[in-house]
């Protein structure tokens, strides 16, 4: 693969633009092309209008940027593509590109800046987290929302669908916790951003369920944002920047940087790919998915009767190629029911923040999504990456399904027989 | 041209704003299908949802006599659903839906939009399914297979789609909405449907299709033999079909495209070896196994390097997803590539591969085979670099020359993609003119106006002109008084 | 132009195709006493003689095997029979690419003895097929049970050459069994009874022979039992060879013992095949209900002959499978004399009636039409004495819209009304 560089007219990328063949299987792959049927709007289209670009037939211009402000960054389309082209990186790229332009309107510019300037900052987050759960608490969301205020600034009205449960974080996991019995090796824990401060027990349930798999658990407390969202949004030196701290922040004395936020996991492969040096190339080749090295243990489950689905994150599904792990995991549940998702791995509409940033797009998707659960008959749907969960989550209380959304790690937490080992 | 600010909001107040493409990026991404060497783009891409839309469309392009050109997925290999005269390009992606599923009678009826796998995989649980599978089935339309009378590796036994099409429903030329055909056996009159099937939008648009389903066969065996080279694997082909076995689909793949695929895919085909043959038997599972021995011996006797057989589902779809995704896995060894789609009697394959690597030769370039060697349908990638000068032109010339050598030995010009633009200089090869007079007449009585799909299919050639009169036998002397 | 005299006519007439081929008069096509029957050698003597009838507007009507005549619109004018019997010669025979081209005039016996050297069959079986011309069969879409498997003469034409009505010699389709290059000509003239062109050459796609055929004879008490049965074997891995229903009164033409419905089910593949789909379809006939018998090999022969030799009106018709019992029913009850028989699997059956006469036949093909047309089916008068065709509609109706278009067709190709006029659909 290519290194990453910032233009189009890059010789190594536009030879990855021009290695694709424009044979459209990439299409039904896609989910912007499923919900609108538009050349445009498919990884075919963006990529020949890339090239176009690249090649000097086209302007960065604003119909150009919607087609790919419009793109979920979700990668079905690399896991279809015979060719091979790196459609990921080729989008980060044309971003960074639109980036630099610097011609956006001032509302995404505000929207974008509150965006970068809190999420990939855990500090900044847990303050903001904090205000919104007095917000929530004190009655005045529930004012806000009779205003109708948010009905007119639809990034708002996304964000505030999508925070329902603001806990308490019950502290950071611990720094390090030891193997049951004789240690296999060392892993390194990310806790992400919004995964510590939302879903801290997953974090914790991670770092439980590796020590039973025979891992010496380390979470530095220290860790910053892995970049992913800097990275999907283009900009790429705030990404670098964010790459070389992790790398020099994560020891490198262990076997595996484990994550369990498909998002973060697969922004880590991609370290390489960007900055290439031995801390950041280091980092890309021991970045493994929690259920990746739980389904290589012999836990000890118990029965869990229930009735589940499981959903594709697609940074888990085309961002990491991770399918059959986290599949076979629940596969070993006693008395778990694992009905298939019949396009389990179409985006869900959450990618990062696409559903704040493409409020419109992202609810046609989930409802996409949210049809396909139900023709399931599942109560519980099972899916390893906190976006996905808030989105499928606000898409369930919306429609007022009963509907439980949890991570593969929760799933294994609960049906483990902890006293067994 | 451009289009009337009237025809646009004609569109527009018909279609939505959402239903109408009108800026230049979007316009640019449908100036071509998948073969990227024709460019034409539309003054306007519009995205119907229903046939009385379609027709209306139709209408007001006729009217303001504007070109126009029909789409599907856009995956088609000869520069059939672009618009080099400009002219509104019709997209049917957005009319998706099975309209009706009738399995006690074997039928469905469907829009065109929707993705030829889609069909299969809505009926493969009850146990039925839409033979006709083009490579390019995961994407590619059924409006699109039938505009081009899509084949595939199972249509040495199954037949190619018009074989399976009961029925249109078809927007022609004249903007009369036409009903062809249909479920019941046996209708009266002119076979419309089958003489529409192909017509590559030249006729019109294709609003609905009534298909014929089959039922899944009780066993699938699918085998590869491997062999030192093309000719040997040919030979093995021949005797097959010689020994009175009709396989579902006899596949041929050479060193270079096995490379590639194995370089897209995985390992899926055993380096080294010249050629390989995907041979896949299907029927009541007593009928298979004993075609399956009776093949594998043949292919030894032809002195096959292996032979193996597919063991479970897994592997049958692995060594299946090698062979359908070999055009696009091409990139990998190739910039640029030329796809041939001649036919030449299957007795003659033999002949043609060594005639093809003389002409690779004689050009340096690479050839890169992979085709539907039970019915003679050649497929060579002919590999080019078109950063590199004049090797466009010499991947053109050695195109050229395969051409005439097929037709010289009894082929045909297109042995499933069609003719579009790529080919239609190459009909007179094939035809006479008074052969070529009918069509261009035939055509005129459902596009009178030449706005449907213009500049494709048939050649600028005399007898595709007006006025054009084919000669007549002489009669003899002293006919008239 | 002068108009030329009758005797200058016969002339121009003989020095095309010479004196001992050209005849006044000639044997009636369908009650009309043709002015001159002609017999051409090549297939350029036969575009000369068209030629000449357009030039001369006479009304030209192809003529086989004669098979087929009491067939259409009785014809208004036959002023030249084509007489294709001479131009009976298998031209090209591949049998590693399973085609084979043959002139008009061929008939699907004489083929057939030509193939079985190399095992290779034409899987088209028509009533009489044996000595119909492969012309007829094309420009009158006629099939039989093999049509269950293989297809009609539409499935297996790849290529076609015929005389338009000018005379020019035309090519349509290919000579290999996959080509999609231009218009799908020889769809075009499949079943257009030589409207549009008088068809001279032909290229087909062959099959093996297969190795064994069986066939057995399934008897049930109801029609409806009947229909059961042939939806389960559809809805099954079984793969039919032929698959014809049989009512009471066919059983008897075939010296069969009678039952209210029966089906003729063959299958034709390697031994061991045969076996181990004869315990299936046996066990989908019981359970159905309905009592299985094997029948010898002779039995496709009779039942051929039976249809060929009756001797009525046949009527063709066009309907679905899953309506069969309505179609026997309806059929019944309208002409309770008729004997009806044909592939139960694709709803494409025959009606064998008596004695029929006008006053009869009418309003029973108008109730007939009207149940098979809510499937969009139809009912087509295949064959009737003269008299009784002058007095009703024997195509049924068409869509306008489609309709429209063959007209267009017609009027483009032959605008002088030269080929088979006023016989076909419409009267085109």
């Amino acid at each position: 693969m290519a290194t990453g560089t910032d233009r189009l007219a890059a010789p190594a990328t536009l030879d990855d633009i021009r290695s694709c063949v424009h044979c459209g299987i990439c299409l039904p792959a896609c989910p912007t092309y499923r919900a609108l049927g538009e050349e445009m709007d498919s990884p075919r289209g963006r990529i020949y209008l890339m090239r176009a670009v690249a090649e000097g037939r086209l302007d960065v211009t604003e119909t150009y940027t919607h087609h790919l402000d419009l793109c979920l960054g979700c990668r079905a389309c690399e896991t279809a593509c015979p060719a091979g082209v790196p459609f990921g990186s080729l989008l980060e790229t044309a971003r960074a590109e639109i980036e630099r332009g610097g011609r956006r309107p001032l509302r995404r510019r505000l929207l974008e800046a509150f965006i970068f300037g809190v999420f990939p900052h855990p500090r900044r987050l847990a303050i903001v987290l904090g205000l919104l759960r007095r917000y929530r608490r004190w009655g005045l969301q529930a004012l806000v929302r009779r205003s109708g205020l948010l009905r007119r600034i639809p990034p708002l009205a996304a964000m505030d669908a999508l925070l329902h449960d603001i806990p308490r974080t019950d502290g950071a996991p611990p720094e390090f916790l030891a193997a049951r019995g004789r240690a296999l090796g060392r892993v390194a824990l990310l806790t992400g951003c919004v995964q510590r401060h939302l879903f801290a027990d997953v974090n914790h349930d991670t770092m439980r369920l590796l020590a039973l798999a025979g891992w010496d658990v380390v979470a530095p407390r220290e860790q910053g944002c892995c970049g992913a969202l800097e990275l999907h949004g283009g900009r790429l030196d705030a990404f670098r920047a964010r790459a070389r701290a992790l790398a020099a922040t994560l020891p490198s004395d262990v076997d595996w940087i484990v994550t369990n936020a498909a998002g973060c996991g697969s922004a880590l492969r991609d370290y390489g790919h960007w900055v290439d040096e031995d801390a950041t190339r280091r980092v890309a080749a021991r970045s493994r998915d929690v259920t990746e090295l739980l389904v290589e243990a012999d836990l000890p489950l118990g029965s869990l009767p229930l009735t589940v689905t499981y959903h594709d994150p697609c940074h888990l599904a085309h961002g990491q190629r991770v399918r059959t792990a986290p599949r076979a995991l629940l596969g070993r549940i006693p008395d778990l029911a694992v009905v298939p998702l019949a396009d389990s791995d179409l985006c869900c509409g959450s990618a990062g923040v696409y559903n704040v940033l493409e409020p419109e797009m992202a609810d046609r998707l989930l409802a996409l999504k949210i049809a396909r659960i139900v023709e399931t008959g599942a109560r519980t749907v099972v899916t390893g990456n906190p976006g996905c969960l808030m989105q499928i989550a606000r898409g369930a209380r919306a429609r007022g399904l009963d509907l439980e959304l949890v991570h593969p790690v929760t799933l294994l937490a609960r049906a483990m027989r902890w006293e067994d080992r | 041209m451009a289009l009337s600010a009237s025809v646009v909001a004609g569109l527009q107040h018909l279609l939505g704003p959402a239903g109408v493409v009108l800026t230049r990026e979007g316009r640019l991404t449908y100036e071509s299908d998948m073969l990227t060497l024709y460019k034409g783009m539309p003054d306007a891409v519009v995205l119907p949802t229903s046939t009385e839309e379609v027709q209306a469309v139709v209408r007001i392009c006729r009217e303001a006599r504007v070109p126009v050109v029909p789409r599907g997925s856009g995956t088609g290999l000869i520069g059939g659903a672009t618009a080099p005269q400009g002219g509104v390009m019709v997209s049917m992606t957005r009319m998706t839906r099975i309209l009706e599923l009738d399995l006690a009678n074997r039928c469905a009826t469907v829009q065109p939009g929707l993705i030829n796998l889609w069909l299969t995989n809505a009926v493969r649980d009850r146990g039925w399914f839409f033979a006709p599978d083009p490579s390019s089935q995961m994407v590619s339309s059924i409006g699109g297979n039938v505009a081009t009378n899509a084949g595939g590796p199972h249509c040495l036994k199954y037949g190619i789609t018009t074989n399976h099409v009961l029925g249109l429903e078809m927007v022609i030329g004249t903007g009369e909405v036409v009903s062809v055909g249909g479920k019941a056996a046996d209708r009266p009159g002119y076979d419309l449907t089958g003489t529409m099937v192909g017509n590559e939008g030249t006729f019109g648009l294709v609003t609905a299709i009534t298909v014929r389903l089959l039922h899944l066969p009780e066993a699938v065996k699918t085998a590869l033999a491997s062999f030192a080279s093309l000719v040997e694997a040919s030979e093995a082909v021949s005797a097959i079909i010689a020994a009175g076995i009709i396989p579902a689909a006899l596949e041929m793949l050479d060193d270079a495209m096995i490379g590639a695929v194995n370089a897209a895919v995985g390992k899926v085909y055993p380096d080294g070896a010249g050629a390989v043959l995907l041979i896949e038997l299907d029927g009541p599972r007593a009928e298979v196994e004993a075609q399956a021995e009776r093949v594998a011996a043949i292919c030894r006797e032809r002195q096959a390097l292996m032979v193996t057989v597919a063991r479970d589902e897994t592997e049958r779809a692995l060594l299946w997803k090698g062979r359908k995704e070999a055009a696009g896995a091409v990139g990998r060894i190739t910039a640029a590539y030329l796809l041939q789609d001649a036919v030449v009697p299957r007795s003659k394959l033999p002949q043609i591969m060594r005639e093809m690597v003389a002409i690779s030769k004689r050009h340096r370039l690479l050839f890169a085979n992979v085709f539907h060697a039970g019915d003679g349908n050649l497929h060579p990638l002919i590999c080019y670099d078109d950063r590199k000068p004049g090797e466009l032109e010499r991947a053109q010339q050695a195109n050229e020359e395969l051409l005439h050598a097929c037709i010289a030995l009894g082929g045909s010009v297109s042995g499933e993609h069609g003719i579009g633009m790529d080919k239609a200089k190459n009909l007179p090869l094939q035809y006479a003119e008074a052969d070529l007079n009918f069509m261009f007449r035939l055509r005129r009585v459902f596009d009178p106006d030449g706005l449907m799909n213009p500049a494709k299919l048939l050649p600028s050639h005399p007898a595709c002109g007006e006025g054009f009169r084919p000669a007549r036998p002489t009669l003899p002397a002293g006919t008239w008084v | 132009m002068v108009v030329v005299t009758t005797p200058a006519l016969g002339g121009a007439l003989r020095a095309i195709v010479g004196a001992e081929h050209l005849h006044e008069g000639g044997a009636p096509v369908d009650g009309a006493a043709p002015r001159w029957t002609a017999a051409p050698a090549t297939i350029e003597q036969a575009a000369a003689l068209v030629a000449l009838a357009h030039d001369e507007r006479l009304a030209v009507v192809p003529r086989g095997s004669g098979a087929a005549l009491e067939l259409g619109h009785p014809p208004t004018r036959v002023d030249l029979v084509l007489d294709t019997r001479r131009l009976d010669a298998v031209l090209e025979y591949n049998p590693d690419d399973l085609t084979v081209s043959v002139q008009a005039g061929c008939t699907a016996g004489a083929l057939a003895a030509r193939l079985a050297g190399r095992r290779q069959i034409l899987p088209l079986d028509p009533p009489g097929w044996a000595a119909r011309s492969l012309g007829g069969i094309a420009a009158t879409q006629a099939s039989g049970p093999l049509r269950q498997r293989y297809g009609t003469m539409r499935d297996l034409l790849l290529g076609v050459r015929f005389a338009q009505a000018d005379g020019v010699l035309t090519w349509g389709g290919a000579k290999v069994v996959k080509s999609v290059s231009g218009y799908d000509v020889p769809k075009l003239m499949v079943g257009a009874l030589g409207t549009l062109g008088v068809l001279l050459e032909l290229t087909l796609r062959l099959h093996p022979a297969p190795d064994h055929e069986a066939t057995w004879l399934a008897s049930f008490r109801t029609p409806a039992h009947a229909q059961d049965c042939v939806a389960a074997l559809l809805d099954s891995t079984v793969q039919t060879n032929r698959l014809e229903v049989l009512d009471g009164r066919v059983l008897a033409a075939c010296s069969l013992p009678v039952s209210a419905a029966a089906l003729a089910i063959s299958i034709a593949t390697v031994e061991p095949a045969v076996r181990a789909q004869e315990g299936l379809v046996k066990a989908i006939v019981q359970r159905a209900p309905g009592a299985v018998q094997t029948m010898g090999a002779s039995f496709w022969k009779t039942y051929d002959r039976a249809l060929a030799g009756f001797d009525g009106v046949t009527l063709r018709i066009g309907t679905v499978p899953a309506r069969l019992v309505e179609t026997l029913g309806a059929v019944q009850a309208v002409l309770p004399g008729a004997a009806v028989a044909g592939a139960a699997g694709l709803g494409a059956l025959r009606a064998l009636v008596t004695h029929a006469d006008v006053s009869v036949l009418l309003p029973p093909l108008e109730r007939l039409r009207a149940t098979v047309g809510e499937v969009g089916g139809g009912v087509t008068v295949e064959r009737a004495p003269r008299a009784l065709r002058e007095r009703l509609d024997p195509w049924g109706p068409v869509p306008a819209a489609a309709l429209a278009v063959m007209r267009a067709i017609k009027t483009e190709f032959d605008p002088r009304g030269v080929l088979n006029p006023g016989r076909f659909v419409g009267r085109l």
